[in-house]
């Protein structure tokens, strides 16, 4: 048996979205009534994969 | 027809915002095929395969905006371009709203949150999964084309945390009433699912909210969480937590059949619940499933039927005897020579259903995802009984699912009217909040254009289809199928029964053969 603490937390809670992605589906969980914070995600060093390993490296990744 | 490309040196567009322009610029007036994204490797590759590659297109970076199109005229494309223009300032004007350039900032300013939805190049998933764990939030991960080991790791991260990690590849997911990513909103009700199956879990909902009831949760677990790689962690927590949780009085399980290994331990948990319970594990015999405790479905329709057989609901889907006189009726006024199916679906689960459910009548069907390797449709073009899931990858590479974007499946219609041999096209259409507002709608000029199509030739094709979606929609299921119908289409209440429809009416044109 998992520790199901945290997920009756989260039923029992308002949902508070983050979303990673694209904006619409943030729209329309607004639109549901339910409250959407937005990320506007791109990839790190614009999407230069040996540049991102350097940046998770030096710790700098956000 | 000559191709039209339009380049912003550094500026970035999300890939789901750039899909959706594709959508948009592929309506505008005057464009024949249109593409928009940045100008990654898969980018350039897909622009190619699909002839709108430019040697200036080639020579971009993964930093620049591309809006490429086949157009009628110059003034057509700058037209359209000006459209996405448009359409990206209203977006962006009308927001006072605040974005975050990162997880840790958003959440800094929002210590409330509680659930991280994350939809970026599977590449990249693993890390925005870690962030949103750590940071003490439920993932509803909806990136696909995460390795498995990867998979495993964000699952066991979350395991370890006490929070859900739902897929990676997690299309449908309900929590709290809120509809993620393509689920449909579905009335609220004693009913817990834990699903493989993004349609699976959708369709099994949407019956239950016909019938008057609702769901409490429902766990979408990614397509892979029980194969052996991954073993099942998202199903156990999930149904842990629904076990645990009050408003939940039943609980549903939904997947393709489980990994040997991970399903003797989905068993062994399924034996210890408590909760009244249904399972539908696809292929998996009655004996193994009921023995267990549980109550055993063999489809997803029936999965729904045997869930309100617990609450005394005795909802029907309709009779056999209804298809078979609604076949008599559609046979009518075909041509000797309309003796296919040709169907068309928008995701795999229903497109499995469709053929397993038409495969004794038709025998053979030809698909790009067969139920076995020897029907495997090479090239697009459609012979004897033909299924083609339009959520593939061939089509689907670069460009959202077909409920986002209607329009990757739209040139079917057309193209399996012109062969006089095609008898019934059968479609599916799924509601979802960010779909395209009217699936049905949509189509029905291409329906029209079809029938006239084989009138012309002294025929008749049969339109069946099915609708998934609910009242509470907001593109309506009622409105969705009273369209279909107003344009002549049999409309079934599920994909099952309309595959049924479409054998009756394949057996009654062999006999009358």
């Amino acid at each position: 048996m998992s520790d199901v603490s945290k997920m009756l937390s989260l039923f029992r809670s308002e949902l508070v979205v983050v979303n990673v992605g694209p904006r619409s589906f943030s729209e329309v969980l607004e639109k549901q009534g339910y409250e959407a914070v937005q990320v506007d995600w791109k990839p790190a060093a614009g999407g230069d994969k040996h540049m991102q390993e350097l940046l998770e490296y030096l710790g700098g990744f956000e | 027809m000559p191709i039209f490309t339009k380049i912003q040196k550094d500026r970035y567009i999300d890939s789901l915002e750039t899909l959706n322009q594709t959508a948009v610029l592929n309506d505008q007036p005057g464009i024949v095929s249109g593409y928009v994204g940045m100008a990654t490797a898969v980018f350039k590759e897909v622009i190619e395969e699909i002839g709108l590659g430019t040697p200036e297109v080639q020579s971009c970076t993964e930093a620049d905006y591309v809006i490429a199109a086949e157009a009628d005229s110059e003034e057509a494309f700058e037209n359209a371009v000006k459209a996405l223009a448009g359409n990206n300032a209203s977006a962006e004007e009308t927001e006072e709203k605040k974005y975050y350039s990162n997880i840790r900032s958003a959440v800094t300013e929002h210590p409330r949150a509680n659930l991280c939805q994350i939809a970026v190049p599977g590449e990249y998933a693993l890390e925005e999964v870690k962030k949103a764990l750590n940071a003490g939030m439920h993932c509803c991960v909806f990136s696909n084309n995460v390795p498995l080991d990867q998979e495993r790791e964000m699952k066991e991260l979350a395991r370890e945390k006490g929070l859900l990690c739902m897929g990676p590849d997690c299309g449908v997911a309900n929590i709290n009433g809120a509809a993620l990513v393509l689920s449909s909103i579905n009335n609220r009700g004693p009913f817990g699912i834990v699903g493989a199956s993004g349609t699976g879990i959708q369709h099994v909902a949407a019956i239950l909210h016909e019938a008057g009831t609702g769901v409490s949760q429902t766990i979408g677990t990614g397509g892979n969480d029980l194969k052996e790689p991954v073993g099942g962690i998202t199903m156990l927590m999930g149904i842990d937590a629904l076990e645990a949780d009050p408003e939940t009085k039943y609980i549903i399980l939904i997947s393709r059949k489980p990994a040997d290994s991970v399903l003797q331990k989905m068993l062994e948990r399924i034996r210890t619940m408590k909760k009244p319970r249904v399972v539908f594990f696809m292929g998996c015999d009655k004996e193994t499933i009921e023995e267990t405790g549980a109550v055993w479905a063999d489809n997803l329709d029936n999965c729904a039927l045997r869930a309100l057989e617990l609450i005394g609901n005795t909802y029907s889907l309709g009779s056999l005897e209804e298809i078979k006189e609604t076949a008599k009726e559609a046979v009518q006024g075909m041509a000797p020579e309309q003796k296919y199916v040709r169907a068309a679906y928008t995701g795999g689960t229903y497109l499995d259903e469709g053929m397993r459910t038409m495969w004794d009548v038709t025998g053979g069907i030809w698909s790009n995802a067969p139920l076995s390797s020897e029907w495997k449709l090479e090239g697009e073009t459609s012979k004897g009984h033909t299924a083609i899931d339009y959520g593939e990858e061939e089509f689907t590479l670069g460009r959202p699912h077909p409920a986002i974007d209607a329009s990757i499946r739209r040139p079917a219609i057309l193209k399996e009217a012109a062969d006089p041999e095609t008898a019934v096209i059968v479609l599916d259409f799924i509601l979802t909040p960010p779909g395209h507002m009217d699936p049905c709608g949509y189509v029905v000029p291409d329906i029209i254009k079809a029938q006239q199509i084989a009138k012309a030739r002294g025929g008749k094709i049969a339109f069946v289809a099915s609708v998934l979606g609910t009242t509470a929609d907001w593109q309506d299921i009622r409105k969705q199928e009273e369209e279909l119908r107003e344009a002549g289409v049999y409309v079934c209440r599920t994909n099952y029964r309309a595959a049924l429809l479409a054998s009756e009416i394949i057996k009654l044109r062999k006999e009358t053969a």
